[in-house]
């Protein structure tokens, strides 16, 4: 597999200084990142980091939506890599990439998923709009189980938040470097309310449950 | 304190903002409480006390694992109805209240998988194996649509949820059709 890393290598000063803040509130938590610390790491000035941002909390969240876009894209990739399989192969293919993207930057996922909760209302509204951003993915199941149209509308968020919750207790745990593990789990999350319990059975087993 | 805390949130919130809710005086509060997360967690403790304890009570009046969860999601949704700031205290707020007050957080979740999971006695019954993860994707999965309307300030008519609540929380342990007959009794 190419490495996530290289895939999302910065391109601009000012996407190096975004690496710069995630590498630091990741490895050392939020609240001790140093504004100094980040400039050094970018190889720019405090100076220059004040002209480009107006506070360490702009320059977090702005590093914080790069996290999620670079997430987002990952998953959407391998989803659409797969277009025109079934649905189940395809959400397949979007959660492994999911869980290898976080098994490989597991202290960047700590922080964006675990640590975010506590990091401020600004933060927040962020991660849970990314979380809603899954919901399209989720909702051509719709058209796989003969039930589609009977589902209940917060069918997506059940399934999302089942999911997020196991990744979310598997990192607190402090196992986020092996999320792979849960993959079968999260298939089955996933696909029971569309699927119903056999079919998400099945498809745990084809992955390896 | 919750309804201060869900009001304008954790960070928001300091020991002044609760005094002038209460009309205590500073001494008074730091005669019980030792500082603003102290208080938090007590009220914490209380608030989901009073939740579960409305939860049982609802749920004792019914037999049978189904009736007992509709009744017991029943009195959850309507709890949130009619003290969204609470709920959104106790849902939403936790997260910045610090690491006590998320292992709080994740025992209540545990119980409440616990409750779920007394439908699977009933569901082998009936030749049905619900998957051991089954409780805890249930009550993850309300909790998640219970937090992004908190969350989001959409609380009007929680209520009305109970349908669909009901469908994915059955359908694991009973199987679709089963669900969709929750759907339609809630």
């Amino acid at each position: 597999m190419e490495s996530p890393i290289s895939t999302y290598a910065p391109r601009t000063r000012r996407e190096q200084v975004l690496g710069a803040m995630v590498q630091v509130a990741a490895a050392e938590g939020y609240e001790s990142v140093r504004v100094a610390e980040v400039a050094a790491r970018a190889g720019i000035s405090e100076e220059e980091f004040g002209r480009m941002f107006a506070s360490k909390s702009a320059c977090f969240l702005e590093s914080y939506d790069a996290v999620i876009d670079v997430l987002l894209a990952h998953v959407a990739a391998a989803f659409e890599a797969s277009f025109g399989e079934p649905w189940q192969d395809r959400v397949v293919a979007g959660l492994r990439a999911l869980v290898e993207l976080l098994a490989v930057k597991a202290e960047i996922a700590r922080m964006a998923i675990v640590e975010v909760t506590a990091i401020g209302e600004d933060a927040r509204i962020r991660y849970r709009a990314a979380l809603e951003r899954f919901v399209p993915f989720l909702e051509e199941g719709r058209t796989v189980g003969a039930r589609g149209e009977d589902l209940p509308e917060e069918t997506a968020r059940f399934a999302i938040g089942s999911a997020t919750a196991m990744i979310f207790n598997e990192i607190r745990s402090g196992r986020g470097a092996e999320m792979q593990r849960i993959l079968p789990d999260l298939v089955f999350a996933v696909m029971t309310p569309y699927l119903g319990v056999e079919a998400a059975e099945a498809e745990m087993r084809r992955v390896g449950g | 304190m919750l309804e201060a805390v869900g009001d304008v949130g954790y960070e928001g919130t300091s020991v002044r903002t609760v005094l002038d809710r209460t009309e205590l005086y500073r001494q008074a509060f730091y005669d019980s409480f030792s500082s603003k997360e102290d208080c938090f967690l007590q009220a914490y403790d209380d608030g989901v006390e009073r939740v579960e304890a409305a939860i049982l009570r609802a749920a004792a009046g019914e037999s049978g694992w189904r009736g007992q969860l509709r009744a017991g999601l029943g009195a959850l949704l309507e709890f949130l109805d009619s003290e969204p700031d609470v709920g959104r205290a106790l849902i939403v707020e936790v997260h910045p209240a610090g690491a006590e007050a998320l292992a709080k957080r994740t025992a209540a979740l545990e119980r409440a998988r616990i409750f779920l999971d007394q439908g699977r006695a009933e569901a082998a019954l009936n030749g049905n194996g619900p998957p051991q993860l089954a409780p805890e994707a249930i009550a993850s999965g309300i909790h998640m649509i219970v937090h992004s309307r908190l969350a989001a300030g959409d609380c009007d008519g929680f209520r009305a949820l109970l349908p669909e609540l009901m469908y994915v929380a059955v359908l694991p342990y009973f199987g679709p059709e089963a669900a969709k007959r929750e759907m339609g009794l809630s």
